[in-house]
């Protein structure tokens, strides 16, 4: 091609482009000259006798709040002690000394420091929270123990309340695996990472940035000076998180399931998705997992047959017993198969479907109910004939759109997805013909494969009685910004109802009637000037006695806060799920009634001196 | 074509097999003492990559350079496509996405795709043979090389995504584009860059103003870059004020990954004093204490320059430098002398990322620029780019030897 007149010809550009090319040898070349030439002796001093070592500047982590404003999680100062492989390792002597003053095996250790890592100047914390006596007696012999640092650092402080343990988590070092697999920048051994719950899903933004200083150091590890100032990487701290979770809430659930050995207590506020309270039971002190955890207390941890590390909120489905059993007549309704009407055999304890007698919970039978009277005793009989009606697939259809089988999409790690069993499973599992009908009268009254996680239930009530809308349930309120900025978390819509308003309205007025009528299920719940509205359940399963479920929420007119109560084998969730719900909605509610009043009360003060 | 011996140029292909010879070397020294076995074994893994080199020298040295003429899309086609794979099956390791695992050796599609696109741009700038300054055919070809850039970027690997960046603009260039007119292709970047201080970017947006006014490029294109860089200039600010700190520090991290090691400032001071160090003659084979010590983490990578330093000095480090320069200048004497157009640019682009690479990389371990991960090429270790760097050099020699062939 020929080049235009203008713009030059091919050995014009040539030409220009080697221009270019020495201009940049000169730049290399003096740059070259002036390190090792100029600069030569200077660079050759540090190199001889000293050499640089960086001393990681740890980052503090950042402070976890409640609604309120009160601390749930922050630091607090402990000493570390850690140790340079390189410097150690030729020091025998140094290597049995430390081992005996930290009180640590000398094998393990020496294990410690030989590992293939990638840098032997890496600092290796082999001591946490070491008191104050080891390190005072590791100071004064700083110049014999080459390579051996304490420093100070901000460790973890966690609340003593043992069901809310699951929910926080907790933070450790972060695991050779996880240093090998999913290395990120920034993570070097040591570096402390969430392992569990909120310090695990929002690890990044709690974590902050770890910083480093520059030191000068002789061949025995002796400190000759710092370098300038300009070297230094300042660390970044973390962002403080606000949750959603009230304090208070979690400390009354947490002594109301105390009595019992396994259970849980979720509350949301239905008109969010925010997590009011979310307990556990059982549970562990997270402090344990800050300093180091002996192997003994471990495998008491991951053995105990109750499994405490288990957030049984979110991490375990269960059946979900009779409170399914709205969700089953709202299908029913919207398909038209029965109207508020619509009534069946009646009940005289039990079903007769072929050879089989399918029993009710109440022996003595309920005779004739319609919807309303069928969920305020929990017929069961009535239910069997409402499933029937709408087969297995129908059921699984609507159980789907309501949220049940797949994860809410919680912002804490291993969500559970719970499981909507439907024809096909029922197939693969016992063979085209290998089952019957009768499948459907169980999952009606939410027996048998129908699992779903406490989580789930609350937010199928919440959608119910918020008009239809299903939130993502969170924890999440605002992040703290250093500059000051807040970040809020915005409510995410993931679903709607399957449900129109007429059917949603029969179903709110039929869970109102559970808890205030004559004979229903839920009074246990009932509070004088709060309207309650719930639905109980009783969950068989193979470990003994039913679980007991009670789902409510509160004032009924105007719903507030929606909250679910499992205990597991209990009983019935009349008896011993309920009135826990009850006392969680009363300290909800009151306060916050109280306030309203005192507030009024002022507006009109304030109107009186107006005028 | 034959291959006679007369036409081989041993001016060009000797600098390339003394330094690939060398990195054998520099890598052993940089990893003799390492704790780690694999890590000791590297050199060996590198001499295997230099042979499999040779031999990808010499099939692209006997390829008629019309093969790839006529397969130069096919190449880009099929490179783009292991670039798009790599978000589905590649694997990760220090968080970014470059390679496919096939069991005991890495394959990074994104060496393979510089000289992919190297071909397919030059298969398209070369003809037709009359090209001025079209505005669709710069954007097709800004277009060639952007689909790699973001691919690469998102991996993320900004410096191998600036490689493309100046293949793109080098043989836009070769291709006859003024200078002015590639100042204003990268202006946006530019812009973006100064958006960050409100007077920084005034005067750039002024001054663009004035040179756009005065040389008249044409109503549409003057019209399109001005409102480019305005809207560049107007958005940045606005959209990074709304960002939150910690998607600034993601921000700051991606452009400077190595800053959040120990600091880039720490890798840097380490490659300074390793260089310094050596001194004039350097401190001999073997003996580089500071980078031997594993001070530096990337030494055999990277900063394999500075074991160079450390261990030959002064005299070394030009020595690499200017057999460097002497490919280079190889390269481009070649470019200008072939008769083929579509050869001349192949010659030109080679030469282009040749240059870019090393200076990049040898300004980055003498602290000059920031730590962006380029490789050193021949040098750093790496079996992708030892390969592909050779396949490259075979074909810059193929050029050479038949260069009055139309």
């Amino acid at each position: 091609m020929q080049g235009t007149r203008e713009y030059g010809t091919r050995e014009y550009r040539a030409r220009l482009a080697l221009t270019i090319m020495i201009i940049a040898l000169l730049v290399l070349g003096s740059r070259l000259s002036y390190l090792q030439v100029f600069k030569a002796p200077y660079y050759r001093q540090i190199s001889d006798n000293n050499r640089i070592r960086t001393l990681p500047i740890a980052a503090s982590r950042g402070t976890v709040y409640d609604r309120q404003g009160s601390i749930i999680v922050n630091n607090r100062p402990s000493f570390t002690v850690s140790v340079i492989p390189y410097e150690i390792r030729s020091e025998k002597q140094v290597l049995a000394t430390v081992a005996e003053m930290l009180e640590l095996d000398t094998l393990s250790l020496r294990k410690k420091v030989d590992s293939p890592r990638y840098s032997t100047y890496e600092m290796i914390p082999v001591k946490r929270d070491a008191d104050l006596g080891i390190i005072s007696r590791l100071a004064e012999q700083g110049e014999n123990l080459p390579g051996v640092i304490p420093e100070a650092q901000a460790t973890r402080k966690y609340p003593e309340l043992r069901s809310l343990s699951h929910l926080i988590g907790y933070v450790g070092e972060i695991s050779e695996e996880e240093l090998e697999v999913k290395k990120r920048v920034g993570e070097s051994y040591g570096t402390f990472m969430g392992k569990m719950g909120i310090e695990k899903s929002y690890d990044e933004l709690l974590r902050g940035r770890d910083g480093a200083d520059l030191y000068e150091v002789t061949a025995r590890g002796r400190v000759v000076g710092k370098l300038p100032d300009e070297e230094r990487v300042p660390p970044l701290p973390g962002l403080d998180l606000q949750l959603t979770l009230d304090l208070s809430l979690q400390v009354l659930a947490d002594s109301l399931l105390k009595p019992h050995p396994r259970g849980c207590i979720v509350a949301l506020d239905p008109n969010s998705g925010e997590i009011l309270c979310l307990a556990s039971q059982p549970g562990f002190d997270p402090n344990s997992f800050t300093s180091v955890l002996t192997y003994g207390e471990w495998q008491e941890l991951s053995e105990n047959p109750d499994h405490p590390l288990l957030n049984r909120a979110i991490q375990s489905a269960y059946p979900p017993g009779s409170t399914l059993k709205l969700m089953v007549a709202g299908a029913a309704l919207e398909r038209g198969l029965i109207t508020p009407q619509t009534t069946f055999h009646p009940c005289y304890g039990g079903f007769q479907l072929g050879e089989r007698f399918f029993r009710c919970w109440q022996p003595e039978g309920h005779g004739v109910q319609a919807l309303r009277g069928a969920v305020l005793y929990s017929c069961d009989t009535y239910f069997y004939q409402v499933g029937l009606k709408c087969g297995i697939d129908l059921m699984a259809e609507y159980a789907e759109k309501c949220g049940f089988g797949r994860k809410t999409g919680i912002d804490l790690p291993q969500e559970a997805k719970g499981f909507v069993p439907n024809t096909e499973f029922y197939d693969q599992r016992y063979g085209r013909k290998g089952w019957t009908k009768s499948l459907a009268l169980n999952l009606s009254i939410g027996q048998g494969e129908f699992l779903v996680t406490p989580l789930q239930l609350t937010n199928f009530f919440a959608a119910l009685c918020n008009g239809g809308t299903l939130y993502r349930p969170h924890l999440l309120e605002k992040v703290l910004s250093r500059s000051g900025r807040i970040h809020e978390y915005e409510k995410t819509t993931i679903g709607h109802l399957p449900f129109s308003k007429k059917t949603i309205s029969i179903l709110k007025d039929a869970c109102l009637a559970v808890v205030n009528e004559q004979g229903g299920t839920g009074w246990m719940a009932k509070i004088p000037d709060i309207m309650v509205a719930g639905k109980t359940g009783s969950a068989q399963n193979p470990h003994g006695n039913t679980h007991a479920w009670f789902v409510a929420y509160a004032p009924a007119e105007n719903p507030q806060i929606v909250i679910t109560v499992l205990i597991e084998n209990a009983g019935h969730g009349g008896d011993v799920a309920a009135p826990i719900a009850r006392e969680i909605i009363k300290a909800y509610l009151h306060p916050r009634t109280e306030l309203v009043q005192v507030s009024e009360k002022n507006n009109s003060i304030d109107d009186e001196t107006k005028d | 074509m034959k291959l006679k011996i007369e036409n081989f140029d041993w001016l060009t292909f000797l600098p390339a097999l003394i330094i690939s010879f060398m990195s054998i070397a520099l890598i052993y020294s940089a990893k003799h003492a390492s704790v780690s076995g694999v890590e000791r074994m590297l050199f060996v893994k590198q001499g295997i990559w230099v042979v499999l080199g040779l031999i990808a020298f010499y099939l692209t040295y006997r390829l008629p350079v019309r093969t790839h003429e006529i397969l130069a899309y096919l190449y880009y086609a099929l490179g783009l496509t292991l670039l798009a794979a790599l978000f589905l099956i590649g694997s990760t390791n220090y968080g970014s996405t470059r390679w496919f695992n096939l069991g005991p050796f890495n394959v990074q599609p994104s060496e393979i795709m510089k000289l992919a696109v190297i071909v397919a741009l030059a298969r398209f700038l070369a003809y037709p043979k009359k090209i001025t300054n079209n505005f669709i055919w710069v954007i097709v070809a800004v277009f060639f090389a952007l689909a790699p850039m973001l691919l690469v970027l998102k991996q993320p690997d900004l410096g191998t995504s600036s490689t493309f960046l100046i293949i793109l603009l080098s043989l836009l260039f070769w291709s006859g584009l003024s200078i002015y007119f590639l100042v204003l292709l990268v202006s946006p970047i530019l812009s973006l860059i100064l958006a960050f201080h409100w007077l920084s970017w005034g005067i750039f947006f002024g001054a663009l103003l004035t040179v756009i006014l005065r040389s008249r490029p044409g109503r549409w294109l003057g019209t399109f870059v001005v409102m480019l860089n305005l809207s560049v200039g107007i958005v940045t600010p606005i959209v990074w004020n709304n960002l939150h700190d910690y998607q600034k520090d993601r921000i700051f991290s991606f452009l400077d990954p190595n800053k959040d090691k120990l600091g880039s400032g720490y890798q840097l001071i380490q490659s300074k004093v390793a260089i310094g160090s050596g001194g004039l003659l350097g401190k001999g084979y073997l003996n580089s204490s500071q980078a031997r010590l594993e001070f530096l983490p990337m030494q055999h990578t990277d900063f394999i320059y500075s074991v160079l330093g450390e261990e030959f000095g002064l005299a070394g480090c030009s020595f690499v430098l200017a057999l460097l320069s002497i490919m280079v200048y190889r390269g481009v004497r070649i470019a200008l002398r072939a008769r083929n157009n579509f050869a001349g640019f192949l010659a030109w682009g080679i030469s282009a990322v040749l240059a870019f690479q090393s200076s990049v990389n040898i300004g980055m371990t003498l602290g000059l620029l920031p730590v962006t991960g380029i490789p050193l090429p021949f040098v750093s270790y790496g079996g992708s780019a030892m390969i592909v760097n050779w396949a490259m050099w075979g074909i810059v020699l193929n050029i050479s030897a038949n260069w009055q062939e139309y």
